[in-house]
């Protein structure tokens, strides 16, 4: 059974007045425990209106959303039962930091669902330790830390809540290159030692090749494409319709192979771009 | 849902009413407005409430828009003509049951006091609807600018308007992100006694304030970066004069309020 799913999720924004916008038509994904699901489309549609209704933030105009089975909109119980287990961390998360140390603000989620404060601190110290976020911080002011550190102990908030399934909007969205790369490996790591299912918006192809296990292409509030990283970025055709492009890595391969080197076109990160070329390389006797 | 305010909202269009000189507009809104607190009867009231459809009619905005305006004062509305209609016994009984009565009179005010609210309303309205809010603060600084004379600084006080009009929709925004981000932190916003939901508004206003500071901060930052020194020697992309426009409307207002003297002086006053 997938850990989430949603059926048939639409949801209209203002209906009845002139702005009335159908953000989402017939939604049906289904996630499984584990997995690292990228949803890439972009700017209005309707990825992040289907995270919000993921964690029962958002009421569904018509369908469902299902977590283990059970819908999350079946009563209030329910959705806030849903909001511990599945962990959303908003676009630019450092915008929601309100405490006046690391350590509370980290500890709010927890806090909010009543655990004792022994397992309260557990959860935060643990957080904090996948965020590599020093001990030094932690009686800090949040609002004193630099924009990729205060990035950090907001996702850590949302992390502490030990949620199932974590969500991220754009994790790394604003931040250096070097910014980027931290985050996302500090993400992949929690993942692979927790066992947790990871889902990440985004609209950088790269970041999603790099990590994800399936991708799902969201477009004008449906699902346009579904798959694993091959067979997703393999649509290039398709993606250029939906107003997205492969990663800028499969783009050089694929110019490289239009100008008639012969290479294979579905490389999508770094370390396949390395081995591809050292291999062509070698065959044409450049590299010993 | 919080985003659904259209209080001040603005709407780009290109009608006669658009391309009124936001003075003309400003201060015919305000005549209009007490004018239809000086009409006394029927015949003068039908006059106002024509010229005020007339209005809405060549500024083409949807009719459904307007009567969104009309949304928040809906219980303002039945309250005060209830109360005219319990409370007033001028006039012939109508409908009695004990203590509670319906006169003439009491429905008569009802029927005034429903359409004075409507009428001032929609003409506010209609006033923000049709014009930006850069030309309404430019209108009232250049119509208090006589104040200059005893010292108030009505370029600052303008611009401190035209800043925070401009802020309301991003802070409302704003609020309804930080509550949607606490709440998926467990946060619980909506249950509880008056003290916890108090509380609870804790980690949404915190947040709020630093980024508005932030925000003030940047923008200050970028008018300096522009060279804004206040309105002392700034001269203005568009210049406000009067054309033939503004004289036509203010034409057809000094009518309709001739209209309304006329039926006040001729017809019995109802109140």
């Amino acid at each position: 059974m997938p850990i989430l799913e949603t059926q048939n999720l639409s949801y209209v924004y203002g209906e009845n007045t002139p702005f009335r916008v159908q953000a989402l038509k017939d939604v049906n994904i289904s996630i499984e425990k584990g997995e690292l699901v990228g949803v890439i489309g972009h700017t209005g549609s309707g990825k992040s209106t289907l995270m919000q209704h993921l964690d029962g933030l958002v009421k569904p105009t018509s369908g469902k959303v299902l977590l283990e089975g059970e819908d999350i909109n079946a009563s209030k119980a329910a959705t806030r039962a849903a909001r511990f287990k599945v962990g959303l961390c908003f676009q630019y998360p450092e915008y929601q930091l309100f405490e006046s140390t690391v350590y509370r603000d980290i500890a709010f989620g927890p806090h909010n669902m009543g655990l004792s404060m022994e397992e309260v601190d557990e959860r935060v110290r643990r957080a904090a330790d996948y965020l590599e976020i020093r001990d030094a911080w932690m009686e800090k002011s949040p609002f004193d830390l630099s924009g990729g550190e205060k990035r950090r102990v907001a996702i850590a908030g949302v992390l502490a809540m030990e949620p199932e399934i974590l969500i991220l909007d754009e994790p790394t969205a604003g931040l250096d290159p070097r910014g980027r790369a931290q985050i996302a490996s500090l993400i992949e790591k929690y993942r692979v030692s927790t066992g947790s299912t990871v889902m990440i918006v985004s609209h950088s192809m790269d970041d999603i090749a790099e990590s994800a296990t399936r991708v799902i292409v969201m477009d004008n509030g449906t699902v346009a494409l579904s798959g694993t990283v091959d067979e997703v970025f393999r649509e290039v055709q398709t993606l250029a319709q939906h107003g997205l492009d492969v990663p800028q890595i499969t783009r050089v391969f694929l110019d490289l192979r239009a100008r008639g080197v012969q290479v294979r076109t579905d490389i999508y990160t770094e370390k396949q771009a390395r081995r591809e070329l050292v291999g062509l390389l070698r065959k044409e006797g450049v590299l010993q | 849902m919080i985003r659904d305010i259209t209080i001040g909202q603005y709407f780009p269009g290109n009608s006669p009413i658009h391309k009124l000189d936001p003075r003309a507009k400003l201060v015919l809104t305000f005549v209009y407005i007490v004018s239809i607190f000086f009409c006394k009867n029927f015949a003068a009231l039908a006059i106002s409430v024509a010229y005020l459809v007339f209005a809405v009619l060549l500024s083409r905005i949807s009719l459904k828009l307007l009567a969104k305006s009309l949304k928040p004062i809906v219980i303002i509305v039945l309250l005060t003509s209830v109360l005219q209609i319990f409370y007033n016994d001028d006039g012939t009984v109508l409908f009695q049951r004990g203590w509670f009565e319906i006169t003439t009179g009491g429905l008569v005010m009802a029927a005034f006091t429903t359409v004075r609210i409507i009428a001032l309303v929609l003409a506010s309205s209609l006033l923000t609807y049709t014009t930006s809010p850069t030309l309404l603060t430019d209108a009232i600084e250049r119509l208090f600018s006589p104040l200059k004379k005893i010292k108030i600084n009505v370029h600052s006080i303008a611009m401190m308007m035209t800043i925070a009009l401009r802020f309301i929709p991003l802070l409302i925004d704003e609020v309804d992100k930080i509550m949607s981000a606490q709440k998926a932190r467990g946060a619980e916003l909506d249950t509880g006694s008056l003290l916890k939901r108090g509380q609870a508004l804790v980690p949404v206003f915190i947040p709020l304030f630093v980024n508005a500071f932030t925000r003030a901060y940047d923008l200050a930052f970028a008018m300096e970066c522009r060279c804004y020194r206040g309105g002392e020697g700034r001269t203005r992309l568009r210049v406000m004069k009067f054309c033939a426009r503004d004289y036509v409307a203010f034409g057809v207002t000094i009518v309709c309020l001739a209209g309304i003297a006329v039926s006040n002086y001729f017809l019995t006053a109802l109140i």
